[in-house]
């Protein structure tokens, strides 16, 4: 049997419903004239098993899943990582400096641009979205160790 | 209608104050903007320009995004026209015959056509929307928790009809947002319910991250910027208006796109991307020439952009009028509201009839400046088109940032953006459309509390929905939908399939 893409996603609807029906464990359900808080959660769960299950019984209808166009996922993965370590030291380093970082390494590493006009962008652009953000519409932004 | 009018003079004297005229101003150009911008919608936009508006007052707010929201529709044909990009979504039709005429030497006949064409259709649904709202609005007042349920059944069941996806993939994608909704304190009960002791998550996901990862950082993730490539046609400045034949020519579809696309926009779902692809289907199909669609027909541009127009007007007759959003970005509206302290809904034109009377009269005033802004200024916009994208997503995701960031200043809330970037990349790859996920989001706490009042109510009887009668009339168009659903899937024929035909003859 091919596996297609809705056997995948519908597969991972059905785990995703029994792992919230799991993490529910002990939120009471209450009864119908007293619904607790578990009773939304788990009827909600019960419908993604179902859901999923309805698009794993239909997967024939869709793409085999080894042709879905992955062409994209080293573009998102490289954007996703350098993003997440821009995040990542976002307080700890202060607006300024991690977005400087963070936009020469998305033009260096994913764009392959030349150093010198990656980082005259990546400085002029952040300080131009400090100066809107942070001194025109006085949008706390967060300090770095250097005070800016 | 006397005390319509006069409601809709008090309006006009709020939105023609300077400060609002300004903030309309800005919302039309920065739409405008996000709508020519390949990798930005309108959702985005609103998302990350939400906590900019957190030191104005809610009229000032909601004039703004709301201004972004429709300066998107007509922006969004801009690239459409010129690069045969889509700038958004609802523009994707336009591409079609918009750069046809393009090709032909005609691109500044399509642009004005096209501003025109939305701006007709934008007026004629700000005016249904100034006469029936407030009576909407009225009868809504009678709604209790079971008519409420009721009618956000009936919006789930609509939003899957409508959508552009499967009914199936569309309530999988409503309930994962139901669940992600009820993250947080229950409000009933006080439990904590999957918040894995972390305090940001006590108040529940927020509605901005969320919206921002799964549209903004996932189109960028999915969108390298090797796949933008287009070549920009120009138009000169006296190539604009178009010739009498062709103003001709585009009367009829105007007229049809707005009242089509007044309609579709009540309703629950991407109304103005649908509206646009149903309007070129009707426009195609009633039409004496139908061989010229695909290749330049002026018909296939201005059905479609009145029609995507027309839908973001009506859009706001369920979000002014019983507090509903029919789609994310109405939602993401609704949120705007809330932070300022102001709940849309029925008592909106009763107990904030600035911000209601305001808002409605911004919309004409939007609208004409928009119309001034598209034709005159279709320069600079084209000058904007051709900063590579390899430039502009990082910039775009900086902002990203800063707009979560902002909200509630907690960088949780920036991690649960990353993560729903990588999820909505990972939808657009399984064929799922992340718009109801955000819809399903935001009624959650609404729908769960309304279930469950009722129940309090008749004490565990489920017949309290059938006993009421506007609940049973809601119930019962619900169960005429999944039986019209269940049919197209049986005979394997629904109307997506017969709109993907028309868009293949189109293209």
């Amino acid at each position: 049997m091919t596996l297609r893409a809705d056997h995948a996603a519908g597969a991972a609807f059905v785990v995703f419903g029994l792992l919230i029906y799991a993490l529910s464990g002990d939120l009471p359900m209450g009864g119908l004239s007293m619904p607790g808080s578990g009773f939304m959660p788990k009827l909600v769960a019960a419908l993604l098993v179902v859901f999923g299950a309805i698009l794993m019984l239909r997967g024939k209808e869709s793409e085999p899943l080894a042709q879905l166009d992955w062409s994209d996922v080293k573009h998102a993965i490289l954007v996703i990582v350098i993003a997440g370590a821009g995040v990542a030291v976002y307080t700890s380093l202060g607006f300024i400096l991690a977005m400087v970082l963070m936009l020469f390494a998305l033009l260096i590493i994913v764009e392959r641009r030349a150093p010198l006009r990656a980082a005259l962008y990546s400085v002029a652009t952040t300080l131009m979205a400090y100066v809107v953000f942070a001194k025109a519409l006085k949008a706390p932004l967060p300090i770095g160790p250097f005070g800016f | 209608m006397e005390t319509t009018f006069l409601s809709l003079l008090h309006g006009f004297s709020v939105a023609l104050q300077p400060d609002n005229l300004i903030y309309a101003f800005i919302g039309c150009l920065v739409g405008t903007l996000v709508g020519v911008l390949p990798g930005i919608g309108p959702l985005s936009g609103i998302s990350i320009l939400l906590p900019v508006t957190f030191g104005l007052n809610a009229t000032q707010a909601v004039i703004m995004l709301a201004g972004i929201y429709y300066g998107s529709q007509y922006g969004g044909s801009t690239t459409s026209i010129l690069m045969r990009i889509p700038g958004e979504a609802a523009s994707v039709m336009t591409c079609i015959d918009g750069h046809a005429m393009a090709r032909k030497g005609r691109a500044g006949a399509a642009l004005c056509i096209a501003a025109v064409g939305s701006w007709i259709a934008g007026t004629f649904g700000i005016i249904v929307l100034t006469v029936v709202a407030p009576p909407l609005a009225n009868i809504a007042l009678k709604f209790g928790p079971p008519e409420y349920t009721a009618l956000l059944v009936l919006g789930l069941i609509f939003l899957a009809y409508m959508s552009s996806t499967s009914l199936i993939r569309t309530l999988t994608m409503a309930c994962t947002g139901l669940m992600l909704g009820m993250i947080g304190i229950d409000n009933m009960t006080g439990h904590f319910r999957y918040s894995f002791d972390l305090p940001e998550l006590g108040d529940g996901i927020g509605i901005v991250p969320v919206a921002v990862g799964l549209f903004g950082l996932g189109e960028i993730l999915a969108t390298p910027s090797t796949k933008i490539v287009g070549e920009v046609i120009a138009p000169k400045l006296r190539e604009l208006l178009p010739t009498r034949r062709e103003w001709r020519e585009s009367a009829m579809p105007i007229a049809r796109g707005s009242v089509l696309g007044f309609v579709i926009g009540i309703i629950p779902g991407s109304a103005h991307i649908i509206s646009s692809f149903l309007s070129y289907a009707l426009e195609k199909r009633v039409s004496r020439h139908p061989e010229e669609f695909g290749k330049g027909a002026v018909a296939g541009v201005a059905g479609p952009e009145s029609a995507n127009n027309a839908a973001s007007t009506g859009a706001f007759v369920p979000m002014l009028a019983l507090g509903l959003p029919t789609g994310p970005i109405t939602a993401v509206l609704i949120g705007a509201l809330m932070i300022h302290g102001v709940a849309a809904g029925p008592q909106l034109v009763n107990e904030h009839p600035d911000v209601f009377w305001g808002f409605v009269a911004s919309m004409y005033v939007g609208n004409l400046m928009l119309l001034a802004l598209n034709l005159p200024l279709v320069g600079l916009f084209v000058s904007v088109l051709r900063i590579p994208y390899a430039y502009l997503y990082p910039l775009i995701i900086m902002f990203c940032i800063i707009g979560v960031y902002e909200v509630s200043h907690s960088i949780v809330d920036v991690w649960i953006m990353l993560i729903m970037g990588v999820l909505g990349y990972a939808l657009r790859k399984f064929g799922f459309d992340p718009a109801p996920l955000v819809l399903g989001l935001v009624i959650a706490p609404t729908f769960e509390q309304s279930l469950r009042q009722s129940l309090i109510m008749s004490n565990g009887n489920y017949l309290i929905f059938f006993q009421r009668g506007i609940a049973l009339v809601l119930l019962g168009i619900s169960a005429v939908l999944l039986l019209l659903s269940a049919i197209s899937f049986v005979l394997h024929r629904d109307w997506r399939e017969k709109l993907a035909e028309v868009e293949g003859e189109g293209s």
